[in-house]
């Protein structure tokens, strides 16, 4: 199959515009049913979730949302996909090629009514082997007409770290069991070999076989429900809004492009270092090439792959360029495999986001998409105008710990107690959130009181940091600030990936938000009847795990030293030891010294913005005591007018 | 009896006096409601009623509308910014938008702004040890800082662990009364939900708290209204599952009452199907800008231990399950960029309404598109009280821009409309893993009838029932419930036999606790216990699980381990012997029985057959016409029998019944449609 | 699974073969060749790089370069 391009796209119609006669010639069915049956298909994705989510065992279904349920088309429609449920946004982009890669290489003619097939292999259907994706196909009449699918993330995939969330492991071997697509259950008897591959290889089984047999009853659920609506509808309409279903996306994103300025833009961004030393950064550098309705996004120029498992392949790279056009440009349609229809995406081989097995090994793969969608977001700042976005935290600094009760019972705690979550930045419809889930992502932020029933450990801070998000005339999410108080000794890992360089970028003229940094108190570094302040004197007994900080004091300082964060793989703490996260700030949006003082004042009172902060970075000159008398503060006005007068620099 | 439902809009009365069922409908007076609710009550009279059952949107419209009295909340030091963090997620909605930003946030709209949020120097452990003695001076200091600004009517306080020792809390509202003074509201959270989870406990606290100041004057200025017509009966609150309580007992906790209106019409449809036998219903109120859909399963409502006021608002409160979709009678009709045609979530309200209305609306809506199509007739509306404009509703589909055949515009959108609505009752039925199938849909607010039946192929349900007063039914699930006292705790236990003593403790407490705020009700009480549990490991709970109603020792927790067992199996599908499990949340309900309304039997009709009033012209999908039967509901008697195409018209209600659908009469007057020749 | 080194050089770049010929939609003599990932997975395409528009787009590996030693069994 080839097809050639002519001409510029400047004609086509809108499909709004196109008759009803030729409507129907296209898509099989009327305007109304092509519209209703694009709902449906909306509808049965979220039907398959709330299944699932409702009944999931464990908590990484449950509380992390780490899953997503797609419809795909045929295989002569090329898998498109028509629908793909608002769960984990890391996989919107993953899953069309993902079921395409894996149906094609098992051979869709082997297929049989009531087969389930499997695959996780970064490699051939994106994110980590912890993510395995279910594929099961719709028959009419002897033929496939479609496929339900669900990809969701395992507690384990075996490999040499529990639970698999480390930046320290080298390649394939030590990550986790991959496997290549194959059957789970043939005509809906499960097939022992796969079970077995999964058992025999990965831990926790007892909470994996409820798992995966809730995916398969709602597996099951989605193929009723499409197999109803083939019923009443027909097979040429069942397709024919499929078809429409991605149109209308291909159509939405196309207009938005050529709403852009035609032009090359660049921009990038770079993670710290991966867990093997510090001497290399890895950088991350997009051009995008902008003609009419077409885009071209350009990786050539980025660093090769890492050492460690903070890579991601190519299909990551593929989701995270589309979710920042998404982002910036066309926020409402949703999201369908023709979102890329006039994007083409220039990777090259071995990249920090499209890395090559054996080596380049996948896991904390987010780590690595999001200076991807970073180097997009700067890249288009000035040609989406108003609509640019600033950075959000960078890194989840994602914190890992384990150790025994004292009747040897072996505990773990996974993404709960580092700085999994913080601010974003600002856009033209106001400040930002402090504390969000990254833009990549969405899930719930357990509670304090959860974690310190389950776990030994006190969090005794959560709270955002004055002047640290980045100012303009809409403010960017403040960082945050987490203190961890261990009771017992404990075993760490922890991965900070973004602290050298500020990924809360601001943008129209707004300000970078700070850099954050994560620190070890001993217990003989700190006073525990009390809060450990947040000053720069309060860091001299720590010990550093990342940041780029004073040598001495330890305190954060721009032109300071960058502390690297594997030095020591595994921290090994006595008990009374505190972990502090803090997170990267907010980018701004626009000129901080246009922002409204009394919005500048509301801060101060607010404890977002110190005094100091307000004449130094919004230039307005605000008096009174914001601690103590906060609505008794007072705006300077002809002091403000002076310094907002000054000249900049 | 009386039952009041005060709704944004208008205010519903309905009475059950001498075996009738009378009703009315005010307007409601936003700015001093008690005022619309006595008007209400003197139209009807309530001299001689024995209860005066009241439900209120008042709360919840405070809070979204934020038109709030300013309060403070202290906290742990360390930690104020849990209320602007929630619990983090964004809805499905914002997945790919950048500017989405939290309701309540600091950078939005917060119920407490953070300078009012204040740390106190305080620590105490999840197994109620005191890691950092309350700080007195500090607490002090902080206080102070409040009595400085100006204002502050109310201080919600949750300190982290305080479900499991409350002492800090407690000696912090003692230091709120001596630094503000006794006119300050205060709210504590282990008083108000001695949960664990502090987002959801803080935040009831501070809704507490509001509902405390928002309420308390209402309800003595009601009270004494009340009093003043002689009404010498009880007044009671509905509750989120629109459960009763005595006024004085809500004001305790009145949280519990924010969100009182909608879990109404539920009990109203668990009522009613329990009177005509039908004990499995989906429940849909179509109103003016939305469908509210709910489930009854086996003769009860479905009910959840927390909701949301708005997207991550929570409220630890038991609450009858209720999900919205955005169709209703006012939803606005539009095309998208791609030329789809669109219905709701966008609603003309009620002002200036639907284009019909007349009143300045210019685009259409549901209800436009039904009059066009013939279902409503234009000088019948609303009891005749409005005459509805088609020539504006038929303007308003010709400024669609779009190539849909006029002819077809309304019949279309009435269709997307119905769709919506089907997809979100297939929706709740899926979540909760029942079968449409076995359910019958039961179809009330004003708009309910004319749309639902249509929905009937789409849901595979097995019937509609259109209930008598379909328009006031909601309302009449205020005469329809027990009253019932409920207190919880959490305690979080593994159960062991060693784990029966605290257990029973627990138990024990809460009903000597409820005993003695009963009073006089206390000897016809009934009390009923339920735990939420959990797999050792599990971060989410089973809710209400049964617990043995004596003394809890070892075999009590036996039966209370299989009970879960059993539970979970049928919920989740699963059976985990081999895993211990923790009790997290031990429930008491003190149910006191009342008289409740009943409906008066429809007579079999003698004599004559029934006839139509005559015949009417409606329009079909394809924008052809043909011809209806028309009658009047109040023509009706038990046993008759409609074959579609017809409608059915009554004062504050049309139903249609489709064609190839048939219609009986059911006891108590209902009208069940169903597909095919019926019974 | 195939066994693909890690690039010796720090960063790396996709190479744009030059071909002949003139672009059907502006004209211009600016040819290459070279794979892309877009919708429906990974190409191979001859690209106008002042337009952009495709001469020729062809359907490539189903993971681009990453190929599988079992292909070879």
């Amino acid at each position: 199959m080839s097809t050639v391009e002519t001409g510029t796209q400047a004609e086509q119609p809108l499909l709004r515009d196109i008759p009803e006669d030729e409507f129907e010639a296209r898509y099989g069915c009327d305007r109304f049913t092509a519209t209703v049956l694009a709902n449906r298909y909306r509808y049965t994705v979220e039907h398959m979730c709330a299944g699932l989510l409702s009944n999931a065992f464990s908590i990484i279904l449950r509380d992390w949302y780490d899953f997503a349920a797609t419809i795909a088309g045929p295989p002569r429609d090329n898998y498109s996909m028509p629908a793909v449920s608002n769960s984990l946004v890391l996989f919107l982009g993953t899953m069309t090629d993902a079921i395409r890669n894996t149906v094609q290489e098992y051979g869709p003619e082997k297929l049989r009514p009531g087969d389930v097939l499997m695959c996780n292999d970064p490699y051939r259907t994106g994110t980590h082997v912890n993510d395995v994706n279910f594929v099961r196909p719709i028959f009419h009449e002897e033929e496939i007409a479609g496929f339900v699918n669900l990809q969701a993330h395992m507690l384990d995939m075996g490999g040499v770290v529990p639970g698999g969330f480390s930046g320290t492991k080298r390649n394939v071997y030590e990550n986790g069991v991959v496997i290549a697509p194959q059957l789970l259950y043939a005509e809906d008897r499960a097939v022992t070999s796969g079970w077995s591959l999964i058992f025999d290889n990965a831990r926790f089984g007892d909470v994996l076989l409820p798992d995966i047999k809730t995916i398969y009853e709602n597996l099951r659920l989605g193929e009723r429900l499409l197999s109803e609506t083939l019923e009443r509808y027909g097979i040429r309409a069942f397709h024919g809004a499929m078809r429409y279903a991605c149109d209308i996306a291909g159509e939405a994103m196309h207009h938005a492009l050529r709403a852009l300025p035609d032009g090359d833009y660049a921009g990038e961004d770079r993670i710290d270092c991966d867990g093997v030393d510090d001497e290399e950064e890895f950088t991350v550098r997009v051009t995008i090439r902008k003609r009419g309705g077409r885009a071209e996004v350009d990786l050539s120029g980025s660093s090769r792959q890492a050492r460690t498992s903070i890579n991601a392949g190519w299909l990551d790279a593929k989701t995270a360029v589309g979710v920042a056009f998404k982002f910036l440009i066309d926020r409402e349609t949703p999201f369908t495999s023709a979102t890329f229809r006039d994007i083409d995406i220039v990777l090259p081989d071995g990249s920090l986001v499209s890395a090559l097995p054996p080596d380049g090994a996948i896991f904390l793969y987010w780590e690595s998409t999001m200076p991807l969608v970073n180097a997009i977001l700067r890249a288009l700042e000035d040609a989406v105008g108003e609509r640019a976005v600033g950075g959000d935290y960078g890194s989840l600094s994602i914190h890992s710990a384990s150790g025994a009760t004292a009747d040897g019972t072996p505990w773990a705690t996974m993404a709960q107690c580092g700085g999994e979550h913080g601010p974003w930045g600002a856009t033209s419809t106001g400040d930002a959130d402090s504390y969000n889930v990254f833009y990549l992502a969405n899930n719930i932020d357990p509670a304090t009181e959860a974690i310190e029933a389950d776990f030994p450990v006190l969090v005794m801070r959560k709270e955002y940091v004055a002047d640290t998000a980045g100012a303009g005339y809409h403010r960017g999410g403040a960082a945050v600030l987490k203190d961890t108080l261990w009771t017992e000794g404990v075993e760490h890992y922890s991965s900070p990936m973004h602290v050298k360089s500020a990924s809360g970028f601001g943008v129209g003229g707004g300000g970078d938000g700070r850099n954050g940094a994560v620190w070890v108190f001993e217990p003989e570094a700190f006073d525990p009847s009390a809060l450990i302040p947040d000053t720069p004197e309060a860091y001299a007994g720590t010990t550093p795990v990342a940041g780029v900080l004073d040598p001495e004091t330890h305190a954060l300082r721009e032109d300071g030293e960058y502390f690297f964060f594997a030095r020591v793989p595994m921290w090994q703490t006595e008990p009374n030891t505190v972990f502090r996260y803090l997170t990267n700030g907010g980018g701004g949006w626009g000129n901080p010294f246009e922002r409204d003082p009394e919005r500048v004042k509301r801060d101060v009172r607010d404890g977002y913005v110190t005094i100091e902060g307000a004449e130094r970075d919004y230039g307005v000159v605000i008096t009174g005591d914001p601690d103590r008398d906060p609505e008794g503060l007072e705006i300077d006005s002809a002091a403000t007018e002076a310094k907002r007068a000054e000249p900049a620099g | 009896m009386l039952g009041v439902d005060v709704g944004g809009t208008f205010t519903d009365v309905v009475a059950f006096r001498d075996g009738r069922i009378v009703t009315t409908k005010v307007p409601t007076d936003t700015r001093e409601p008690e005022r619309g609710v006595l008007q209400g009550a003197e139209e009807l009279g309530v001299d001689d009623a024995a209860v005066f059952n009241h439900a209120s949107t008042a709360g919840v419209n405070a809070i979204i509308t934020r038109r709030l009295p300013k309060v403070a909340f202290l906290t742990t030091e360390g930690h104020r910014d849990i209320l602007d963090i929630g619990r983090a997620w964004r809805p499905l909605s914002a997945m790919t938008d950048p500017t989405w930003r939290r309701s309540f946030g600091d950078a939005a709209s917060p119920l407490v702004p953070r300078y009012l949020r204040r740390g106190i120097a305080e620590r105490m452990t999840a197994s109620g040890e005191e890691a950092i003695a309350l700080d007195e001076d500090q607490a002090r200091e902080q206080l102070q800082v409040l009595s400085r600004c100006d204002g502050v009517q109310g201080v919600a306080v949750c300190l982290l662990n305080a479900y499991v020792d409350a002492r800090h809390e407690v000696r912090l509202r003692e230091l709120v009364a001596e630094e503000l003074g006794d006119g300050v509201e205060c709210s504590i959270s282990s008083d108000v939900s001695p949960l664990a989870k502090e987002y959801a406990r803080a935040s009831t606290t501070v809704v507490d708290v509001f509902m405390k100041i928002i309420y308390s004057r209402y309800t003595e200025r009601l009270g004494s209204g009340l009093r003043e017509m002689g009404f010498g009966g009880r007044l009671n609150f509905a509750d989120c599952a629109a459960m009763l309580v005595d006024s004085d007992f809500a004001m305790q906790a009145p949280f519990r009452i924010v969100f009182s209106g909608p879990a109404a019409g539920t009990v109203s449809g668990a009522h009613f199907g329990g009177l005509i036998g039908d004990e499995n219903l989906l429940c849909a109120d179509v109103g003016g800008t939305s469908c509210d859909i709910s489930l009854v399963t086996a003769g009860q409502p479905f009910v959840q231990t927390e909701f949301e006021l708005e997207h991550d608002l929570v409220v630890n409160a038991l609450s009858n399950e209720i999900s919205s979709i955005g169709a209703g009678g006012g939803s606005i009709v539009s095309i998208s960029p791609a030329g789809e045609m669109r219905v709701g979530p966008a609603s003309a309200g009620a002002d200036p309404g639907p284009a019909c209305y007349g009143k300045g609306g210019t685009e259409p809506t549901l209800t436009d598109a039904c009059l066009l199509m013939g279902i409503l007739d234009a000088e019948r509306f609303a009891a005749g009280r409005m005459a509805l404009d088609a020539a504006a509703a038929q303007n308003a589909f010709e400024g669609l821009e779009t190539s849909i055949d006029p002819d077809q515009r309304a019949p279309q959108a009435y269709l997307m409309g119905l769709n919506n609505i089907a997809e979100g009752i297939v929706d709740i039925a899926v979540k909760h893993g029942v079968d449409p199938r076995d359910y019958s849909l039961l179809a009330y607010g004003a708009a309910g009838g004319m749309l639902l039946p249509a929905a009937l192929e789409l849901v595979h349900a097995r019937r509609v029932i259109v209930p008598p007063h379909p328009g006031l039914f909601s309302a009449l699930g205020l005469l329809s419930s027990d009253l019932v006292y409920a207190d919880s705790r959490s305690a979080y236990t593994v159960l062991t036999p060693d784990a029966a003593g605290p257990v029973d403790e627990v138990y024990r407490q809460m009903e000597d606790g409820l005993r003695e705020r009963l009073g006089a009700d206390a000897h016809d009480v009934r009390f009923e216990r339920s735990m939420d549990a959990r797999l050792v490991g599990q971060t989410w709970d089973t809710p209400f699980i049964p617990v043995p109603q004596d003394t809890i020792d070892a075999a009590a927790i036996e039966t209370m381990i299989e009970s879960f067992h059993v539970a979970y199996q049928e919920r989740a599908g699963n059976r985990f012997d081999a895993l211990p499990v923790q009790g997290v949340t031990y429930r008491v309900q003190a149910i006191v029985p009342v008289d409740k309304v009943s409906y008066p039997h429809s007579d079999r009709r003698e004599g004559q057959s029934l006839q139509a009033s005559r015949t009417i012209q409606l329009r079909d999908l394809d924008g052809s016409t043909y011809e209806s039967e028309e009658y009047e509901r109040d023509d009706l008697r038990a046993g008759d029998r409609i074959e579609g195409p017809a409608v059915i018209r009554e004062e504050l209600s049309t139903t249609r019944v489709g064609t190839g659908q048939t219609a009986t009469v059911g006891d108590y007057g209902e009208i069940v449609i169903e597909q095919g020749g019926g019974r | 699974m195939h066994t693909f080194p890690r690039p010796a050089e720090a960063t790396v770049s996709v190479a744009r073969e030059p071909v002949e010929g003139e672009c059907a939609a502006c004209g211009a003599q600016e040819l290459r060749s070279y794979p892309v990932l877009s919708e429906g997975g990974w190409f191979r395409v001859v690209k106008c790089q002042r337009c952009l528009v495709s001469k020729s787009r062809e359907p490539w590996n189903l993971a681009g370069s990453i190929t599988f030693l079992s292909e070879q069994v």
